[in-house]
């Protein structure tokens, strides 16, 4: 792997070298606004002042992915993000909504990160950065990660098209995964080496501990369950808005037929007798559970965004790993593999189907 | 409980396709083939068409079972629609069982050759459904 150690004064003039050189021509990328981060789309690089300051901010608004979601243009854009978001920018690209052509996916070590207003509010205690041991400490203070980065096994940057490690003391490894990333270094005006960033021994403790996490999270296990968890839900399908990989331009939950209301509703509650509004509440959740099940990133999104609190990391990623395990899938490791819908064997899936 | 499974008479939607399954209840229906009229037959063109939200909706609108059925794989009137239709059904089952639903779907291959299949699986089909029970939803409002 190619690579070069920065120190964190100079992943400034990295950034600005990518804009500068045309190697992209816009970046979307943390910035530090006081005590909270937020994303911003900046083309011209006299903006970018002290990234270092919010590139490893362990905080998270939105997905990034989310961001560019249909973005079909030709300029390339940069995209500074966290594993989780990397994942789901590949994740578009196979599902034909991003240019493989037109992104440069930049991926940032991870420790786990804290939903952006609990980040904003404890700044003073969390900083700019966190390791395991920081988020230890924290957890003590009652300041505890989300629930989806407990249970993620990728955190580490090993998908996109460069990676940004975190290295001992303020410096970051900035290497090239992909031979468009090391252009994109080259381009940018950093001298290359060849450097390790395997990391495997860390990587394995990651995904143990969070293998343990996901087992001890209580199961939605039977109909009944699933009615208890769902009960607060009031269909304002906030998770579908904010899931980088749920992205038909027409929902079916949009449409007369899944969203009825008026006569159709009348008419439904004339053949049942009564009807739950708003309707179609567990209807859309096993849906869109379907809907996302190889493609889903885990990334927490729709956790953070339901206004009702309803914990839906117990749901959505739990549910979808196991689908993903049944076809060997791990959304947003490799651009060039197939989504398991799109493909098949011939001979396969028989225990599934008893 | 147990006596008032047995005796229901389960509804039971079927997602059949169209140049196997269904042509198989056709062969079952003039051999005269006795099976349970529990069954109701959906006619797809293929199994491919088959979207899991139709499962869903049914089992939510109360049905007792569901059952999908097409040509072998490898026996695709489409060539391959129904290793498509696999991969999405292995995939809902998969969601379903973890939720605790799955007790109430199947999924068979049956070909236009088979209608003695075809009545032998509509008859163990309705006794599994019976002795699952009524559909819960059925007396909730959903």
């Amino acid at each position: 792997m190619k690579g070069t150690e920065l120190n964190y004064g100079d992943l400034e003039g990295f950034f600005k070298g990518l804009l500068e050189s045309k190697a992209v021509d816009c970046l979307i990328m943390p910035r530090r606004v006081g005590n909270s981060v937020s994303y911003m789309l900046v083309r011209d690089k006299d903006k970018i002042t002290a990234p270092e300051s919010a590139i490893f901010a362990p905080s998270f608004g939105v997905n990034a992915a989310n961001i560019v979601k249909g973005w079909l243009i030709d300029e390339k854009v940069g995209i500074v993000a966290k594993p989780c978001e990397t994942r789901a920018a590949i994740e578009l690209i196979k599902l034909t909504q991003l240019k493989e052509d037109s992104v440069l996916l930049i991926t940032v070590d991870c420790a786990g990160t804290y939903a952006n207003e609990v980040y904003a509010a404890n700044y003073a205690d969390i900083g700019d950065q966190v390791d395991s041991a920081k988020i230890k400490e924290l957890a003590g203070k009652e300041i505890s990660i989300r629930g989806a980065c407990t249970i993620c096994e990728n955190r580490l940057a090993d998908v996109g098209d460069i990676a940004i490690a975190q290295a001992n003391g303020e410096k970051a490894v900035v290497a090239g995964l992909t031979d468009k990333g090391v252009e994109a270094l080259t381009a940018a005006g950093l001298s290359l080496e060849e450097k390790g960033l395997e990391r495997e021994a860390e990587k394995e403790q990651i995904a143990a501990d969070a293998k343990a996490n996901l087992e001890a999270l209580p199961k939605i296990d039977s109909e009944a369950a699933l009615e208890e968890f769902l009960r607060d839900c009031i269909v304002c399908k906030n998770c579908r808005d904010v899931c980088p990989v749920c992205y038909c331009k027409d929902c079916f939950f949009d449409q007369p037929l899944g969203n009825p209301a008026g006569g159709d509703l009348l008419n439904l509650a004339e053949t049942r007798g009564a009807v739950a509004v708003p309707a179609n509440q567990l209807l859309y959740h096993l849906t869109r559970v379907y809907h996302v099940c190889t493609t889903c990133v885990a990334c927490g999104a729709c956790e953070d965004a339901c206004p009702k609190d309803i914990p839906l990391t117990r749901y959505y990623p739990v549910i979808t790993k196991k689908v993903q395990e049944i076809f060997e899938y791990v959304p947003g490791k490799d651009v060039k593999e197939p989504l398991p819908f799109t493909t098949y064997e011939d001979d396969e899936l028989e225990e599934c189907l008893k | 409980m147990g006596e008032e499974k047995g005796d229901f008479e389960p509804k039971i939607v079927g997602f059949t396709c169209n140049w196997c399954t269904y042509a198989g209840a056709d062969l079952a229906g003039t051999s005269r083939k006795k099976y349970p009229p529990n069954v109701r037959l959906i006619r797809m063109m293929c199994t491919a068409r088959f979207d899991p939200m139709f499962a869903l909706k049914a089992l939510l609108n109360g049905a007792d079972g569901v059952f999908i059925s097409g040509c072998h794989p490898g026996e695709c009137h489409y060539i391959k629609g129904n290793f498509y239709a696999r991969r999405r059904i292995a995939a809902m089952r998969t969601i379903l069982k973890q939720l605790g639903l799955d007790n109430r779907v199947k999924s068979y291959w049956i070909s236009a050759s088979e209608g003695d299949k075809f009545a032998t699986t509509m008859k163990n089909i309705t006794e599994e459904i019976k002795a699952v029970g009524p559909n819960p939803v059925r007396d909730e409002i959903l």
